[in-house]
């Protein structure tokens, strides 16, 4: 029983994690080519998962339709933030741009909230599920790991394979000497910028395709601490690293529970949090470049 | 003779002078101050609270023609600011309600959490704090003496509905406890525990989940697990959709499923759609009681406020929505009506002479009965258990309150 439960978990986990891996590819990037840290990320993921909730409730699409609509808003987003303010900041202090960010946050939250108010919604997207024997896993969820390892592989192929993807990678690894060779820097900024914040407000889509409840303007500060967690599992400069860091905390979370639910007077839903947190600092000690280095 | 016409127009003089001063002392206006959650986890419950409190003053300034102090009938105002549903914003705010805008009563914020972060600043300045909101029993075991409770007691919420079951199906004995790791959850949950075990139910899993919680996977595994006849579990409204939707997910399929704080929200429903059928919650108040004057005056009992068609219809208007009133809503309209009623029996503003006149007050209005005991806490109002059956929801528990009868066993998730 505690085996199957374990196996249970395990494999919910990794469904997770593809999707929290998903959410904080965004975060790394923009990290990793203009150090500038997103703490507004959460309130980038509610976007997403009110376009979700919108196209579904509204249009009566398939939030899988979602997607490409939540990431075209979050490109308009970020170049709207990039060239309104992020942009000026990038050559003053740290302090600066994380002010922006965590400005783009509350205003996105209190916009969102002017718009749909502050109740809880949600939606029943029910494609069936299917009975594994250790475990149930509803198609919706499949679709939703499905999705984010599709998204991960393609970003991995606009890096590696097209002109741009390689022009936004050298600047990541030196910014004066792309420059030298005719690469328009500050559009690089931008573009990355803005592809990292399509991403993120993709991810809400399919974060609520994993769960289609919960879904309100202020949802987004528990996905911005996990997401600073799973960036540095992952190394927080590596767009992969933060996929497969989202894989290891899905694992983490959801294995630990089988685990400490076997010790008596111990809450284990608490006690995954701070395994998981004891496992970061971990990482951070011996690894602090995190899991995988930037690339 | 002189010297007695002497003395009575002396008397009269100070009886004069000391209703001069009486009046100079009352101000033109009673001011409500209010720290109340509109943004934040807990803005849905909040922004209902600040539309019941609008309402009701309306009511009490049109129709009471305001509160009848010292001869003069004054009427209320209210002054409140956004918490962000953040403890620390509740003290920060109630000190400048108090200090600066010099307020004279205070309504708490909604949940027990926010309510008992503002109690020692009320308890500092000995202005007496109207909890709404917050039904932990924990407010009141820490020995505060200005808090007085309209929302019942946690440890109360789910003993109607085990009674209920227990009457339906004597033999449904395995009873699951997962609930929200905050202190309205654990409160609840300490008396439905206390309460089960006095029915004889077994408790086969009890497991706590942390108040932001996004996927409740590994412990409704853990559950399913434990093979459980009634679930009871929750503690707001959005760890309460996610628990019935991944129950959904996972196929656990149970013959009873109450939820708090949140099975009566609309958002529930609009949400989970067919999934919400048959789940069930606690609440203290829903439209369609049956309160009313006649029965109250009837039964003896002193009515104060408005109908409950015409508290929703003040609602509405106050918040400029055609939405219609939650218990959260009405849960703070009666603790104005509480406050106007002890204010007038007092005679006075002075928020210890208030309080002393709220210790013995009972009374009944659209949202129910209410009195407190020595402690602040709430005796006087009994709550109901609501299910949704075919996308609506009825009244289930008590059977004198109920508007159907119970569905059970629940069916199966759709």
């Amino acid at each position: 029983m505690i085996l199957e439960q374990l196996a249970g978990n395990l494999f919910q986990g990794v469904v997770l994690g593809t999707v929290y891996g998903m959410a904080t590819m965004g975060l790394s990037l923009i990290f990793g080519v203009l150090k500038v840290v997103n703490v507004g990320h959460g309130a980038f993921i509610m976007v997403g998962a009110f376009t979700s909730f919108a196209v579904f409730e509204y249009l009566g699409l398939s939030p899988v339709f979602a997607i490409p609509v939540a990431f075209g808003i979050g490109m308009a987003l970020g170049m709207i933030f990039y060239y309104s303010s992020i942009r000026r900041l990038l050559k003053g202090p740290e302090l600066a741009s994380l002010l922006a960010t965590f400005s783009f946050g509350v205003i996105l939250e209190e916009g969102v909230k002017f718009l749909f108010t502050s109740d809880f919604r949600g939606f029943n997207w029910d494609l069936g599920k299917i009975d594994m024997g250790f475990t149930v896993l509803p198609y919706a969820k499949v679709a939703a790991c499905l999705g984010s390892v599709i998204i991960a592989v393609l970003l991995y192929l606009w890096f590696n394979k097209t002109r741009a993807g390689m022009a936004m990678r050298s600047v990541v690894e030196d910014g004066v000497g792309a420059r030298v060779c005719g690469v328009n820097v500050d559009w690089e900024y931008a573009l990355s910028f803005s592809l990292g914040i399509g991403l993120t407000v993709a991810s809400g889509v399919l974060l609520t395709m994993f769960v289609s409840v919960g879904i309100n303007p202020y949802m987004g500060g528990e996905y911005t601490l996990k997401a600073f967690v799973v960036a540095v599992l992952g190394g927080l400069a590596s767009p992969y690293g933060a996929f497969f860091g989202g894989l290891v905390f899905g694992l983490l979370e959801n294995g630990s529970y089988t685990l400490f639910a076997q010790i008596p007077g111990l809450e284990p839903f608490a006690m995954t949090r701070f395994f998981s947190f004891l496992i970061l600092l971990l990482i951070l000690l011996l690894r602090p470049t995190g899991l995988l280095k930037a690339k | 003779m002189k010297k007695t016409m002497f003395l009575a127009l002396i008397l009269s003089a100070v009886f004069f002078c000391a209703a001069t001063v009486l009046a100079a002392e009352l101000p033109n206006k009673i001011v409500i101050g209010n720290p109340e959650a509109l943004s934040g986890s807990q803005a849905k419950a909040g922004e209902q609270a600040v539309g019941g409190i609008k309402a009701t003053i309306k009511w009490v300034n049109t129709v009471h023609g305001g509160v009848k102090v010292g001869g003069k009938k004054i009427p209320l105002d209210y002054k409140f600011y956004d918490c962000e549903s953040k403890r620390e914003a509740v003290t920060s705010l109630l000190e400048r309600l108090i200090t600066v805008d010099k307020v004279n009563f205070i309504m708490a914020p909604y949940s027990s959490s926010l309510t008992l972060a503002g109690a020692p600043v009320a308890e500092k300045y000995g202005i007496l704090y109207m909890d709404h909101g917050g039904a932990s029993d924990k407010i009141f075991t820490q020995g505060f003496r200005y808090i007085v409770q309209t929302i019942g007691p946690g440890t109360r919420y789910h003993t109607g509905t085990l009674d209920m079951l227990k009457k339906k199906d004597p033999a449904a004995k395995r009873l699951a406890l997962a609930y929200k790791d905050d202190e309205f959850a654990r409160s609840v949950m300490e008396g439905t525990e206390a309460h089960a075990k006095k029915l004889g139910y077994e408790i086969v899993f009890k497991r706590t989940y942390p108040p932001t919680v996004n996927d409740l996977t590994p412990l409704l595994s853990d559950m399913k697990a434990s093979r459980p006849d009634i679930v009871l579990g929750g503690g707001h409204l959005a760890d309460g959709q996610l628990l019935t939707q991944q129950m959904a997910d996972l196929g656990i399929q149970t013959k009873a499923l109450s939820i708090l704080a949140a099975v009566t929200l609309p958002a529930f429903q609009n949400a989970l759609k067919g999934k919400a059928d048959g789940v069930m919650g606690p609440s203290h108040w829903e439209y369609g009681v049956t309160f009313s004057k006649e029965k109250a005056l009837k039964a003896k009992q002193t009515w104060v406020g408005p109908s409950q068609d015409e508290f929703v219809k003040l609602f509405k208007e106050a918040i400029g929505m055609d939405l219609r009133p939650e218990y959260h809503a009405a849960e703070a309209a009666a603790a104005v009506l509480s406050l106007v009623l002890a204010v007038e029996k007092a005679n006075s503003l002075d928020s210890d002479k208030v309080r002393a006149a709220m210790g013995d007050l009972k009374f009944t209005s659209f949202y129910g009965g209410w009195a407190i005991d020595k402690t602040g806490m709430q005796v006087g109002h009994d709550m109901i258990d609501a299910q949704w059956q075919n996308g609506k929801l009825v009244i289930v528990w008590p059977e004198a309150a109920a508007t159907s009868a119970l569905q059970y066993p629940k069916p199966a998730f759709k």
